[in-house]
């Protein structure tokens, strides 16, 4: 038997646009990045620079907080090498008055924790609290299937978390906010925000994406880092063959030639092709767009420099050089293949690593991997995509009373606490000798791999910084240096501050354009249906649509 | 003899076939880091140790023990109301005679091509008050039309004349029931049984949609929620922090997951032919 609700599961694209977070979010095509005024399958758009009166005021952080010792070049976060000593309490009273206990919904990518009768954390940190907060928590691959049902049947809990990357596949989300979600414009809006001082500190450009049909609804939770990919390589294996990154694209290719040797089983890459589009300075803006020089809007697919990108893809997977597990799948298990030292140069989310250095140093010491500085493959200064949408939004049920809508903004308040407070500490490690130890660099115990599951961070946002790695010392100041020269070259946006909903055939044709993609660069159909995509983009695909809407969205933010 | 030995040799082709990956998953499951890591950390065919760390890793903490009490409690209650239902179901409208039995079957039938959807599915359970209850991953599923056809072609096959001749010895339906069609349909039930039993044991999506508290969760969202474990985007704002998942936990998964069926399935498989063959040809 079969459960007639199977089939709507998750597959294998999902997995992997998970794993580059934010690299979904700008380059990997079908995603917007918001809802519009104007909400129907044409599309929507609405200018954010316009909702000047509903955002919150900004406020200053608490007194006393450390001073970051690894200054970020602005707009990047700045960050610690280590923890402070003395932790400032941000907030002395309790934040819950009524113990009524609060319903909340928020995604988790890992084993399911223990539900709060059951989980230490989960206690502890609604004692401190006041009221409990019982959390749903689901898996995060398929949240969406969640998040459809419960809007579909109009049952929302209390405090709901909408991961950025899900928006766009929520049919008619800008009415769910309207139908579904309370105004939070009368609580926060100037300085009515001063009374949760923490969400006051959030960015203004965080706030901003957050108004939907011209309100204040939902609360962000901030992005710490704009880039879509990065492009990663085993420094220890290239230097044990006297070798270093490539600085050019010939040499990417030359370096690609020289480490690959499928007698030993190692390959140069896997499928790089968003990095090699943005190497040859290809758009990303908006799911791939720029203006060009008369103001029109032109989308990637129909740009020479990601024909280049494609053809220099191709020649890539024609000489051998990506690994064959690569080839024969869309993506292929490619973490495991870096970590194995199965290829040499990884195409990834930037989040990979942390995660990869502290992981397998413990199983090969000398395990060291770097990104590769960008550059130009056409000359000039190179072009890096990103952009500065939230992580998620946090959205509260509508109808809700008074008084049970400002609890919840407390306690979300307490939640948002920054680094260098109590409040954080407990919020990300829980209870010092029962969930984490050695508070001068905490580490979770087992019990704290259990039970903490980010349930309280998705419930909160914050003024973003980079905290402390213990386990790898160096990856702090690595990152802030990569970060620094990389945001230099960071793409500007046309159509910055304007809030875009794309046409519904531009978002249906966004996979199988991708798949197309995929086969044309694997070699399984010829370079010359490039161009045929090019122009099934136009005419069959919405893009024209899309970019009548692009157009318009300037002209009428009056840019 | 050349004949045998092409036959034993296609034979044994398609036992390897079957078989080597379900050694692959065994020993990828008892497989140290070091050993995935020179397998360029995909699946491992010749063992060089055992290791249970995959296993340890996934039977600690106590969320896999109580999801494994609740997917046996669901699979096991599960299967007795979905065979209680299914039988009398099967038993009713495989009787010419019986009340309205051809309007009932059309509308058994007519779910097979039109299916209420997803959200509705969900208004009606939470409706009737099963969210975030065990009986929600029973009741929407209880009974499956094709096993209900199945069984009823079963029963079909029974000839009239000896439930008449029990008729006529005093017996009433319940008692034709259980006394003569039951024990002549052991083979149907066994199967039928199987296939609603694999089915509570493998089903995640009603629990995804309607349970809430991770501590009823049935094994199949627990086991997943531990595959995916690395795939999450990753926050410097966030502590993740956990093992990322190796290929051996994942086989480790898949072991538990097929184990309880695979330990069911040879007391059921001589009932398996005959009750498909049986059931099929009849409509």
């Amino acid at each position: 038997m079969t459960s007639p609700l199977a089939g709507a599961a998750t597959n294998r694209r999902k997995f992997l646009g998970l794993a580059g977070l934010s690299a979904v979010s700008v380059a990997g095509g079908g995603l917007l990045t918001g809802c519009g005024e104007e909400r129907s399958g044409s599309g929507g758009t609405a200018d954010t620079g316009k909702f000047a009166d509903v955002l919150p005021a900004k406020g200053e952080l608490p007194a006393g907080l450390p001073k970051p010792d690894l200054p970020g070049v602005k707009p990047m976060p700045d960050a610690y090498s280590s923890f402070p000593t003395n932790l400032v309490d941000a907030i002395s009273e309790k934040p819950g008055t009524s113990g009524k206990e609060i319903s909340a919904l928020t995604p988790a990518w890992g084993p399911a924790p223990p539900g709060m009768a059951n989980n230490a954390y989960i206690q502890a940190i609604n004692a401190e609290l006041g009221t409990p907060v019982n959390f749903s928590t689901h898996d995060g691959l398929t949240y969406v299937d969640k998040l459809n049902t419960l809007l579909g049947a109009r049952d929302v809990p209390e405090l709901l978390c909408v991961p950025q990357w899900e928006v766009d596949r929520l049919p008619r989300f800008s009415d769910a906010t309207k139908a579904l979600f309370e105004d939070l414009t009368p609580y926060l809006a100037g300085d009515k925000v001063k009374a949760y001082p923490m969400l006051a500190t959030f960015p203004t450009e965080a706030w901003r994406t957050s108004v939907w049909n011209g309100r204040l609804m939902a609360i962000p939770n901030p992005t710490d880092g704009p880039f879509a990919w990065s492009f990663f390589y085993r420094k220890d294996l290239l230097d044990a063959k006297g070798l270093t990154y490539p600085k050019t694209i010939d040499e990417l290719f030359e370096i690609g030639k020289q480490v690959t040797d499928p007698r030993k089983g190692v390959w140069a890459f896997n499928d790089i092709t968003k990095m090699v589009a943005m190497l040859h300075k290809a758009p990303g803006s908006k799911t791939g767009w720029r203006l060009k020089p008369d103001g029109t809007p032109e989308h990637q697919l129909e740009t020479p420099e990601y024909k280049q990108a494609i053809e220099f893809m191709a020649k890539v997977f024609k000489a051998g050089l990506v690994h064959p597990d690569v080839v024969a799948t869309s993506g292929g298990d490619a973490k495991d293949l870096m970590e194995s030292g199965k290829i040499l140069f990884l195409q990834d989310g930037p989040g990979t690593w942390q995660g990869m250095q502290a992981e397998q140093q413990k199983i090969t010491p000398t395990f060291n991997i770097q990104p590769v500085p960008i550059f130009s493959a056409t000359g000039g200064d190179p072009l890096v995509w990103g952009d500065w949408e939230p992580i998620s939004w946090l959205f509260i049920r509508k109808g809700l009373a008074k008084e049970r809508v400002e609890e919840l903004l407390r306690i979300i308040n307490w939640c948002s606490a920054p680094f260098g407070t109590k409040e954080w500490v407990q919020r990300e490690f829980g209870v010092e000798g029962k969930h984490f130890t050695n508070p001068s660099a905490p580490a979770k115990t087992e019990l704290g791999f259990k039970e903490i599951a980010n349930q309280y961070f998705f419930i909160s946002g914050r003024q973003p910084v980079i905290p402390p790695a213990p386990e790898t010392p160096r990856y702090v100041s690595e990152l802030v240096a990569y970060n620094n020269a990389m945001v230099k070259y960071l793409e500007k946006d046309p159509w910055e501050g304007i809030k875009i909903e794309f046409p519904a055939a531009y978002k249906a044709a966004s996979t199988p354009n991708e798949d197309k993609i995929t086969d044309i660069v694997r070699g399984r159909r010829p370079l010359s249906d490039l161009d045929t995509l090019a122009s099934d983009f136009r005419s069959k695909n919405g893009g024209d649509e899309a970019r009548d809407l692009l157009a318009k969205a300037l002209s009428n933010g009056g840019k | 003899m050349v004949g045998s030995f092409l036959k034993f040799l296609a034979l044994s082709v398609m036992v390897l076939v079957v078989l080597i990956p379900m050694w692959s998953v065994l020993v990828t499951s008892l497989a140290s880091r070091e050993t995935l890591a020179e397998a360029g950390g995909s699946m491992v065919f010749l063992p060089k140790e055992i290791d249970f760390t995959a296993y340890q890793t996934i039977l600690s903490g106590g969320i896999v023990t109580r999801a494994l009490w609740i997917s046996t409690l669901v699979t096991v209650a599960g299967t007795a109301i979905s065979l209680t239902f299914t039988v009398l179901a099967a038993y009713g409208l495989s009787r010419p005679g019986s009340v309205g039995h051809r309007p009932i079957l059309f509308y058994f039938l007519l779910t097979f091509l039109i299916y209420p959807g997803l959200v509705p599915t969900y208004l009606v359970v939470t409706g009737v008050g099963l969210k975030d209850s065990l009986w929600s991953l029973i009741l929407p599923t209880a009974i499956s039309v094709f096993n209900l056809v199945v069984m009823r072609g079963f029963f079909q096959n029974i000839p009239q004349d000896l439930l008449d001749s029990a008729r006529i010895d005093g017996a009433g339906e319940f008692r034709i029931l259980l006394r003569i069609v039951m024990p002549l349909s052991k083979a149907v039930i066994a199967v039928v049984g199987l296939f609603y039993a694999v089915g509570y044991w493998n089903a995640w999506f009603n629990a995804l949609l309607f349970i809430d508290n991770s501590d009823k969760f049935p094994l199949q969202i627990v086991l997943r929620s531990m595959i995916l474990l690395g795939q999450s985007p990753q926050f410097s704002g966030a502590t993740t922090g956990s093992l990322p998942p190796t290929e051996s936990i994942k086989m480790a998964v898949v072991v538990l997951t097929i184990l309880p069926i695979l330990v069911i399935y040879p007391f059921v498989q001589r009932h398996f032919i005959k009750g498909v063959i049986l059931g099929a040809i009849k409509g």
